[in-house]
């Protein structure tokens, strides 16, 4: 089951970092806030609130345009998908730099960008309803 | 496979190793477990706690960031204030981060003769100088201090109180939790060791991942459906102002009195309506259970020459019941702003924030009685309701003015041995006390407990359970014993107490199989006992008697649930209690000595 993910209300995280974890449980099996596809992310001090980050599904998404082997290929939903195949070797990781809202983390352990893939785990643990989500057609 | 690496760090040589200590975590799980175990491994008897030999143990657990709620860092170090065992617990991000950055333990060693910080980013690890930082409020270091890099990071630093070894200092954990009681800020001090900052980047591997997301969802299920913690999450423990007063156990006035006609004033109802700003959590648990309020104070006479204030700094407090007590019911502060001021002043020196108001309870009492002078005071005459005195006084504390204060930065005990007023030094184990007054169980309790907390056996806890029965030391002893020992599993794994609802020993059992610990419920126990059986062996070695601790006479004057509290009902559960121990093999008095009278 695929879903469509959006962060509503960044404004109630209480950092709690379920999200995160779950993210990496489902992608990884670890518990690992630096292998994620979601993000909640300090601002300076604890004292700030929490910007939440998960991946906006671009139409024209510029992490895909960036990649100089195609290596990210736009879906016709929105978002991305990747072809390891095609991504390995490549060094400069312009995908990750590329997208505006840092939504794109570099897996150092494989060298390749770690991609959303709207398992909806984010949404489902988050006690505050941080995010929206709904199941696609 | 469980992480049991320990990293060790010297400040005097500035020596940095790894070593692996397997035997130790599949013994005692991590958390309070392992580190009585390295405590007695780390110490010399009748160490200073001051002198560079005297260790800071940080510890983790196997469940650390894998199931909920499970979020402490158990510190452990010879305290200032009791000259004995320190054992304190933090929530916040130390412990996830010291654990993503692939160690299970940190232990401190020496001291450095100018200001340091520790620098942790996973196997990279600096000391490195840190003049600039000396001074500087914790709220501050935490502010730069922060990298907003991936991973998980956490920042943790004495203030002035603990640069100045104020005894009661405390160590401010990624801004709003604390390493709280016993004083571990002043070790920082001694050590000249102003912050440690952690960065976390390695995760954690989970080989049994289908297994172990099941456990975790069952958990998470109980935390956020059930009404088990919906007190953190809703009012925190801040609701137990009114609960307690409406009972006639809320301290009031150095614990003269039992309820406070303000409580409504300073209640958490209050608070949440009126100054609570948001709720923030530790990293793995969805309670939410830190309050922060808004405290906004005008900046106009020197900004806008004394006209209207428009303008004015906003920081957040984190507030919970037990400082609210401390600096509120017992020093009759009933504007709520002005208790939040008086939070927010320890918060910015690093002190903790119950002591201090033990210590100013204590101090008002004595300048009534004319045991102490305005010549002692420096010209501040403290008095019951007035945070801005209080406020004054906190300063001298911290910065030693006179002789007196620097007895009160010594503590309750220490001040009231040179002035007198013993009687109404409310502390029990040289520790300040917490803020029940609910009955027998709140007294032997922390009297009785490894670290002197009122979170060491629940005492406060049977005493609410059993109003309007008759009082049995056998069933009131033997529940502090068996909370005590259960606790010491629980809090081995790193959990919070705030969750203990929530782990039942078959769910403990059952969540440590799926991270391929088998451990029965008996062993379990088993290795509780030990595990305060350890801390009694060091407590024992440095000098600790049972028989010989004070208990201060305002205890007996005061109207509780269970009315008047008797003395020898007292005593003789504390007999008791020693003959149940003393069955299991361990040995509550040092051996010399003979037993002692009781109450002095």
């Amino acid at each position: 089951m695929r879903f469509h993910i959006e962060v509503v209300h960044p404004e109630r995280c209480i950092g709690c970092y379920s999200c995160v974890y779950a993210c990496s449980r489902h992608l990884f099996n670890t518990v690992d806030p630096s292998r994620v596809a979601v993000f909640v992310r300090v601002n300076g001090s604890l004292e700030n609130p929490f910007t939440v980050i998960a991946c906006r599904f671009c139409k024209n998404p510029e992490c895909a345009l960036a990649c100089p082997k195609g290596a990210l290929q736009p879906l016709p939903e929105g978002g991305i998908t990747l072809i390891a195949s095609k991504c390995k070797g490549c060094k400069t990781f312009d995908c990750i730099d590329a997208c505006m809202i840092k939504a794109l983390a570099l897996d150092e352990n494989t060298n390749l960008p770690i991609i959303c893939d709207r398992c909806g785990d984010c949404a489902k643990y988050c006690p505050h309803n941080v995010f929206k989500y709904e199941e696609m057609k | 496979m469980m992480l049991s690496k320990v990293l060790y760090v010297n400040l005097s040589n500035k020596s940095i190793n790894v070593v692996d200590r397997p035997d130790l975590f599949s013994k005692y799980l991590g958390g309070s477990g392992v580190a009585s175990k390295l405590l007695l491994e780390e110490t010399k008897p009748k160490m200073d706690p001051f002198s560079p030999e005297a260790p800071i143990i940080f510890t983790t657990s196997c469940m650390t960031g894998i199931f909920p709620c499970i979020v402490k860092a158990v510190s452990m170090f010879k305290s200032p204030l009791t000259k004995n065992l320190g054992e304190s617990h933090a929530g916040g991000h130390f412990a996830s981060a010291l654990r993503f950055a692939g160690y299970a333990a940190l232990i401190i060693r020496g001291a450095s003769d100018h200001p340091v910080a520790l620098e942790i980013m996973d196997d990279e690890v600096k000391i490195r100088m840190a003049d600039s930082l000396w001074g500087l409020s914790p709220l501050d270091v935490e502010k730069v201090l922060r990298k907003n890099d991936k991973g998980m990071q956490s920042v943790i630093s004495c203030g002035r109180a603990g640069e100045n070894l104020v005894y009661y200092s405390n160590v401010i954990v990624d801004r709003y939790h604390h390493f709280g009681r016993l004083g571990l800020g002043a070790i920082f001090g001694s050590k000249k060791l102003k912050a440690i900052s952690v960065l976390g980047r390695k995760g954690i591997q989970i080989d049994n991942p289908i297994d172990v997301k099941d456990m975790y969802d069952k958990i998470n299920q109980k935390v956020v459906k059930s009404d088990e913690m919906a007190k953190y999450h809703y009012l925190g423990t801040s609701a137990n102002m009114l609960e307690l007063n409406e009972l006639g156990a809320l301290p009031t006035r150095n614990f003269k009195e039992s309820r406070f006609e303000d409580a409504k004033s300073i209640s958490g109802e209050a608070m949440a309506e009126s100054m609570l700003r948001r709720k923030i959590s530790c990293p793995g648990c969805p309670i939410a259970c830190i309050h922060l309020a808004e405290l906004r104070t005008g900046f106009a006479p020197e900004h806008e020459k004394g006209k209207k204030e428009i303008f004015h700094e906003e920081v957040s407090v984190p507030y919970n019941y037990e400082p609210m007590y401390a600096l509120g019911s017992n020093l009759l502060i009933k504007d709520r702003r002005d208790l939040i001021l008086l939070i927010y002043h320890c918060e910015k020196l690093g002190l903790d924030a119950m002591m201090t108001g033990t210590v100013l309870a204590w101090a008002t009492e004595a300048f009534e009685e004319g045991r102490i002078n305005l010549d002692d005071t420096e010209g501040i005459k403290p008095e019951w309701g007035d945070a801005e005195s209080y406020i004054k006084m906190i300063d001298n504390i911290v910065e030693m003015k006179n002789k007196f204060y620097v007895k009160l930065a010594q503590g309750v005990v220490a001040a009231s041995e040179k002035y007198g007023g013993k009687e109404y030094a409310m502390a029990l184990g040289n520790n300040g006390m917490a803020g029940y007054i609910t009955g027998y169980g709140c007294i032997v309790g922390p009297l009785v407990g490894a670290r002197h907390s009122h979170l060491s056996n629940s005492g406060y806890s049977i005493d609410q359970k059993i109003i309007n029965e008759p009082i049995k030391i056998e069933s009131i002893v033997d529940f502090l014993i068996e909370q005590e020992d259960w606790l010491y599993v629980f809090y081995s794994l790193g959990a919070c107490y705030f969750a203990r609802r929530i782990y039942s020993k078959e769910l403990i059992v059952e969540a440590l199989k799926t991270l391929g610990i088998n451990k029965t419920q008996e062993e379990l126990l088993n290795m509780g006992k030990e595990v305060f059986h350890n801390l009694y062996k060091f407590k024992v070695r440095e000098g600790f008697e049972l028989e010989a601790q004070n208990i201060p006479k305002r205890i007996f004057e005061v109207q509780t649930p269970h009315g008047k509290l008797d003395f020898k009902l007292i005593k003789s559960m504390i007999e008791y209690y020693i003959k149940r121990r003393e069955k299991e093999g361990i040995s509550l008095r040092p051996e010399e000595k003979a037993i002692k009278e009781l109450l002095k």
